[in-house]
């Protein structure tokens, strides 16, 4: 088994799962819900975990199964293809990595295809999936108000893509039409615990993933938050469609002219929403601004964070080192002339912003 | 004439301006020229737009940009992209 890290999405099959019986066998009168499995939904979702569908039936039986368990379900995949191949899509409708599903089906076929095409999937049988609340996969440890509104801001994430989709003009006009705002800004003591759940949920923008150092616990971000020569920093994203809360951070090594950023990270859901390039922009910035000459930001390149290595290609930034799987630092000249920061982000030591 | 089981570099950018055209819903993208920076504000390639990019050209010409350019360099321009895809595409149906 490769996989690792929490598990961010069960995939569940219908017939025989999350149902007490076939859905097309059963004529007028659709079996029911099983009531063990409906508790572990309910359970699991209220630790920020989402649910998903993937049944070889009409997409008519995932209604019906959101009806009966009464759960939202954050995708569905219905239909007679290959339930790996509805795994892999369910993962990049969602923005995560395949890696962090669970898939639970009551057929030993199902889980065999799946757990061969996939081998990061964390693959369960029912019996196994109603004890798996238990298991450390399924136990983040801390639940976040981010975490409790996930799955009302994928739903909220939907809408947006679909107006997004109508809209027509550029993503820099979209999102100055959904009112969309960053607010970058310093971390405080209460922020902590989302820090930790970012840092260590966090897998496509997580600038340390990889790296040797210290465990990123809460005690780890509430000793730097002291620290003289250290600054802890939490990205907040709202707009129209909803309030993400803090999708974002970063950690800040302050050494005269060299300026080193141990942590950065944000959550793949507010991907395409500028965050990432607002927080680079402003720490290049922010370290322009203060006299340093140089910025660094230690990642490993591989094919995991592709999304933030083009973050950080887009803002300037370059690996100088060797080609291969060695840590970067990345590295930015601090010269002029310095990147534009767009209207709709708050920063300390913007207009608009909070003091540094 | 190509090498055998290379791309044509002129299709490669056509393939890639239509890719980046119907990613962002942006009709002018099909019209840019070769040397058009594809992080700056005219494209405004961002990380979203960039990852669908690449993992259209893995699907398409077996090319795994981000795994041979570790720097993404050859993502300067639309031109340097389209040379760099053409230079190792794998032949079509051959994967």
């Amino acid at each position: 088994m490769t996989r690792e890290g929490p598990v961010k999405c069960v995939v569940w099959d219908i017939d025989n799962t999350l149902l007490t019986g076939t859905y097309l066998e059963s004529g007028d009168q659709p079996p029911g819900a099983d009531p063990a499995l409906t508790a572990v939904l309910a359970e699991l979702g209220e630790r920020g975990i989402l649910h998903a569908l993937a049944s070889k039936n009409p997409p008519e039986a995932a209604e019906h199964t959101a009806r009966v368990t009464g759960w939202r379900f954050a995708a569905a995949e219905c239909g007679w293809g290959s339930k790996s191949g509805a795994l892999a899509r369910i993962a990049a409708a969602l923005g995560i990595a395949v890696d962090a599903l669970a898939f639970v089906d009551d057929d030993p076929y199902e889980r065999a295809e799946v757990g061969l095409a996939l081998p990061g999937v964390l693959v369960l049988s029912p019996e196994d999936a109603a004890e798996a609340a238990g298991w450390p996969e399924f136990s983040p440890p801390v639940i976040t108000p981010e975490a409790r509104r996930r799955g009302e801001m994928y739903a909220e994430r939907r809408r947006r893509q679909a107006a997004e989709r109508s809209f027509g003009g550029t993503r820099e006009e979209f999102l100055a039409s959904a009112g969309t705002q960053v607010g970058i800004a310093a971390a405080t003591a209460a922020d902590v615990p989302r820090l930790e759940e970012l840092a260590v949920r966090t897998r496509q923008f997580n600038s340390a993933a990889g790296l040797p150092g210290p465990a990123m616990s809460q005690d780890w971000f509430r000793g730097l938050l002291s620290a003289p020569d250290r600054d802890v920093v939490t990205v907040r994203l709202r707009d129209a469609f909803g309030d993400d809360g803090v999708v974002g951070g970063c950690v800040i090594a302050r050494d005269a002219g060299t300026w080193t950023v141990p942590l950065l990270m944000m959550s793949c859901r507010a991907m395409g929403r500028g965050v990432i390039d607002a927080l680079l922009a402003w720490l290049i910035r922010h370290a322009a601004r203060a006299g340093a000459r140089r910025l660094l930001i230690p990642c490993v390149a591989n094919s995991r964070n592709v999304p933030l290595r083009l973050a950080l290609a887009a803002a300037g930034f370059r690996a100088p080192g060797p080609a291969g799987p060695a840590p970067g630092p990345y590295e930015r000249d601090l010269g002029p002339p310095l990147p534009a920061l767009p209207r709709r982000v708050s920063a300390p030591g913007e207009p608009g912003g909070d003091a540094a | 004439m190509n090498p055998p089981g290379r791309a044509d570099v002129a299709s490669v950018t056509d393939d890639l301006r239509a890719f980046l055209a119907s990613a962002t819903g942006r009709d002018e993208l099909l019209r840019i020229p070769p040397g058009t920076a594809l992080f700056g504000t005219e494209v405004g390639l961002d990380s979203l737009t960039g990852t669908l990019l690449l993992r259209e050209i893995q699907r398409r010409f077996g090319v795994d940009v981000a795994g041979e350019d570790l720097n993404l360099d050859s993502l300067a321009t639309l031109g340097t992209l389209a040379a760099f895809v053409a230079q190792r595409a794998r032949p079509e149906g051959h994967p």
